[in-house]
């Protein structure tokens, strides 16, 4: 039962079925049986979180234990927030509805830089001190993990313990010593101590970081015997590792309620902006086996009607004619629909779409990202116009009447001819619609255009390029406007404060949490949400803290140059990554793993191991 | 292909679960379930749900009926066993059988409403007003209609809407019974007639339940 005072706050709010728990396979345990309470935060809101898949993985992984009691917690809206500082309702879990001030552990999944504010925020409404410093007991530890620890610096005083790469081997190891720990009646400070020691574990406390006179890094020292160098985590046999039976049903709509499962982790493209194509290297398969099996049972324990397999390109799954012949024996009975995201439209071919033609159809998407051939080369991203205006008019063949193409504006060596060069390929994606004899009749096309604004991130050979400014950019996108003639293409733009913030984030260093913790103080929540977003407040906090938020995103850093996140190991090569920029500047490509082995590195993560060259495609 | 009335109690943290919510619940929970249901024939077939009597987020109800239709050999006992095990929190299926009814002949329902106060006098002034407020005949209450396809404010007068009522306060607490209009010829939410009854008042409690106890038909008989 929930308690009065929620009762009250709930009574106030917009969907306050967000904040209830109680969801089917939502799983409550008793108390006085568990060793160790656990807190899963998602710092962005419920409908976000419960979308997301890892949180799925990590949830059941930690309550599969007896010994464990995992529950639920996402950043209460605006309203909620109102309400429970009102009064004076402590950020719970869902499951229990307790505080989890009281628990063990508390751990964040950090996906985006947007999301800081939000941590801080749960924190604060937990009744927790914010920095690591501050909370001075054993418990509740505070833990995260996600792609944005690959450079932790500007969080590093508000969690204990970062844990890169993949989480789900590192977990259970954790859990096992902090209940030792606990059981022990140890200090905080022997708790992090033997953590630091564990492969896979950064204590950032542990590391003291000097600067130059310029503002840039000039040392990061570890303290005593803690690694210099913290190798993320790398799960080696995908088939082998934990995934869940069942999944928490949602009883409010989310973004994504579907029964979702990985093809693949990591990537073999290359694409020189994406951090994800790096940082999850390197690329490991499961099997079609494994897939439909785990299909079947969050099927069957969730009542899903769709199916989406995810990875960060669908197409370059080896064996997905076999996986689709599998699934599509039992999910047509069952009145299922598979959706396969990140789809690439130089690679899939028709009889496999044709496989799928009972999915229901809704848009098609592109993501060519550059608008000349030239540009995409020097990004790498190895899709030729030929290849996207083919699988296009096949499209439209079969149907289709939108399409919508992603793009980024701002990427290094970028010229006006590359942003004309947008308006130019929607306009072909258009002629191709009319070039097809057997267009249904009277009905138009739609060629959605969605132009990014390029951010450098960490780990990727363009991590040393300055972003444009947003003056820069907002020429770029005026000049992008002026080249679009046609109502049929209908072309929208991020807004470029949000990506410079992101870009100062993302390649931050440790003074600026500080100016995240301003920012807070100052309202910011939601960072990532447009309508909440307030850059205003972020450039004070900026400025309070003598920073710049351009030192960050709009300046080019020297190969030489110590980057705040160089003694984190994600297994790809500073080497590789330096090659990889000289190469973008000479606008040649590198052929994906299954080619040509890159020699980027990351197989050492995995015992020298990578799936691309075990399928003897070197 | 027949006709199945499913009844269940919608309870705690499930109160908070909207009608689209449980549009989507119960959508899964038939799934899971494998109940052998018939499928729309359209282009995105779903199952048959109707939900008779929708209920307003943030109330209770000890009964609230759902016709489905089924395809094949099922017992209505079955159906409740299959579908309680998978419904969430607060949801739980009483009875499964065949319609007694038609689904048309709702006309009303009765309502238990209870107010927690701040303190004893509180309750026990906003019983005795409110009581007096009922009595006059006259409680104006705005209410969201339809003019063709234009939503319009009109005024209604509550007093003429309440077909049975009593209020009593013991304590903190207001209890309020009263039987309303339900269904698609005539409706009234019940918190409309609460907020009526706060603004005149001038009172505000600290915590409301609502729940709908049972749907009844014309002669006050009740709908099954």
């Amino acid at each position: 039962m929930l308690n009065p005072q929620l009762e009250a706050c709930l009574q106030s709010v917009q969907k306050p079925g967000r904040y209830t728990g109680g969801e089917l396979n939502s799983v409550v345990k008793d108390k006085d049986s568990i060793r160790l309470r656990y807190a899963f935060c998602f710092p962005d809101s419920y409908e976000i979180g419960m979308s997301h898949l890892g949180m799925k993985i990590l949830y059941a992984l930690a309550n599969a234990r007896e010994d464990t009691w995992c529950e639920r917690v996402f950043a209460p809206w605006g309203d909620m927030e109102e309400q429970m500082r009102k009064r004076g309702v402590l950020l719970y879990g869902l499951e229990s509805g307790d505080p989890i001030r009281d628990f063990d552990l508390i751990g964040f999944t950090l996906q985006y830089e947007l999301c800081y504010t939000n941590m801080l925020n749960m924190l604060d409404l937990a009744g927790l001190p914010l920095e690591s410093a501050e909370r001075t007991a054993l418990t509740p530890i505070v833990i995260a993990g996600g792609p944005c620890v690959c450079n932790a610096e500007p969080v590093h005083a508000f969690a204990d313990i970062f844990l890169p790469g993949d989480g789900e081997e590192i977990t259970n190891t954790l859990i096992d010593l902090l209940i030792a720990h606990k059981e022990k009646g140890s200090s905080k400070k022997e708790f992090l101590l033997a953590a630091s020691k564990l492969p896979g574990v950064y204590v950032p406390s542990l590391y003291d970081v000097s600067y130059n006179g310029d503002g840039t890094v000039r040392a990061v020292t570890p303290q005593g015997d803690a690694p210099a160098k913290i190798k993320k985590s790398v799960v080696r046999d995908l088939d082998a590792m934990f995934f869940p039976e069942s999944f928490v049903v949602p009883s409010v709509e989310v973004v994504h309620d579907r029964a979702v499962t990985e093809i693949f982790r990591g990537c073999i493209r290359g694409c020189r902006f994406c951090q994800a194509g790096f940082i999850y290297r390197p690329i490991r398969e499961k099997s079609p086996e494994t897939v439909d099996r785990q299909c079947r049972d969050i099927c069957l324990s969730t009542g899903s009607d769709e199916i989406s397999l995810c990875s960060l390109s669908a197409s370059d799954y080896t064996k997905m004619e076999e996986l689709l012949t599998r699934l599509v024996a039992w999910t047509d009975d069952e009145k299922i629909n598979i959706a396969l995201p990140s789809l690439r439209a130089d690679n899939f071919p028709k009889e496999l779409m044709e496989k799928l033609s009972g999915v229901r159809r809704s848009s098609l998407t592109f993501a060519p990202e550059a608008g000349t051939q030239r540009l995409r080369d020097a990004i790498n991203k190895n899709v030729t116009e030929q290849e996207m205006l083919s699988t296009a008019r096949q499209a439209f063949e079969g149907g289709w009447t939108s399409v919508k193409l992603y793009f980024m504006l701002g990427l290094p060596t970028e010229t006006p001819e590359d942003v004309a060069g947008i308006a130019e390929l929607a306009q072909k994606v258009v002629d191709e619609y009319y070039a097809n004899p057997n267009k249904p009749k009277g009905k138009g096309v739609t060629v959605s255009v969605s132009v990014s604004s390029f951010v450098p991130k960490p780990f990727t050979p363009f991590q040393w390029e300055p972003q444009d400014t947003r003056e820069q950019l907002e020429e770029k996108q005026r000049g992008l406007f002026s080249h679009i003639r046609t109502k049929k293409i209908s072309l929208s733009c991020h807004k470029t404060q949000t990506s410079l913030l992101e870009a100062a984030l993302a390649r931050g260093d440790r003074r600026l949490a500080a100016v995240i913790k301003t920012a807070w103080e100052k309202g910011c929540r939601f960072d990532g949400w447009d309508e909440l977003f307030n850059f205003g407040f972020w450039e004070e906090a900026f400025m309070e803290h003598g920073l710049s938020v351009a030192f960050y995103a709009n300046r080019r850093r020297d190969c030489g140059e110590v980057l705040p996140w160089d003694h984190m190991d994600y297994g790809v090569s500073k080497e590789f990554l330096i090659k990889e920029s000289k190469k973008a500047g000479e606008n040649e490509t590198t052929p994906h793993c299954r080619v040509k082995c890159a020699v980027c590195g990351a197989d050492k993560l995995n015992g020298g191991e990578c799936d691309a060259r075990c399928k003897g495609l070197v | 292909m027949r006709a199945v009335r499913v009844w269940f109690k919608k309870e705690g943290r499930a109160k908070y679960l909207s009608h689209l919510d449980m549009n989507r619940c119960f959508t899964r929970a038939v799934r899971r379930a494998r109940l052998p249901l018939w499928y729309t024939e359209g282009f995105n077939p779903h199952p048959y749900l109707n939900f008779l009597a929708p209920l307003p987020l943030g109330q209770e109800s000890a009964a609230e009926p759902l016709d489905m239709k089924i395809e094949g050999e099922i017992t209505g006992a079955e159906i409740e066993k299959r579908l309680s095990a998978v419904l969430p929190e607060g949801i739980e299926v009483t009875a499964a059988a065949d319609p007694a009814d038609e689904a048309l002949s709702i006309a009303m329902a009765e309502y238990g409403v209870s107010l927690l106060f701040g303190e004893g006098r509180t309750a026990a002034a906003f019983a005795e007003k409110s009581g007096e407020l009922i009595k006059s005949g006259l409680l104006t209450a705005e209410k969201t209609g339809k003019k063709g396809r234009h939503k319009v404010q009109k005024q209604i007068n509550i007093c003429e809407h309440i077909f049975r009522y009593e209020i009593s306060a013991s304590g903190t607490v207001c209890s309020l019974k009263a039987t309303l209009p339900c269904g698609s010829q005539s409706n009234l939410n019940p918190s409309l007639m609460i907020s009526a009854l706060k603004r005149e008042t001038g009172l505000a409690e600290e915590l409301i339940t609502i729940r709908r106890i049972r749907l009844l038909k014309e002669d006050f008989s009740e709908f099954r």
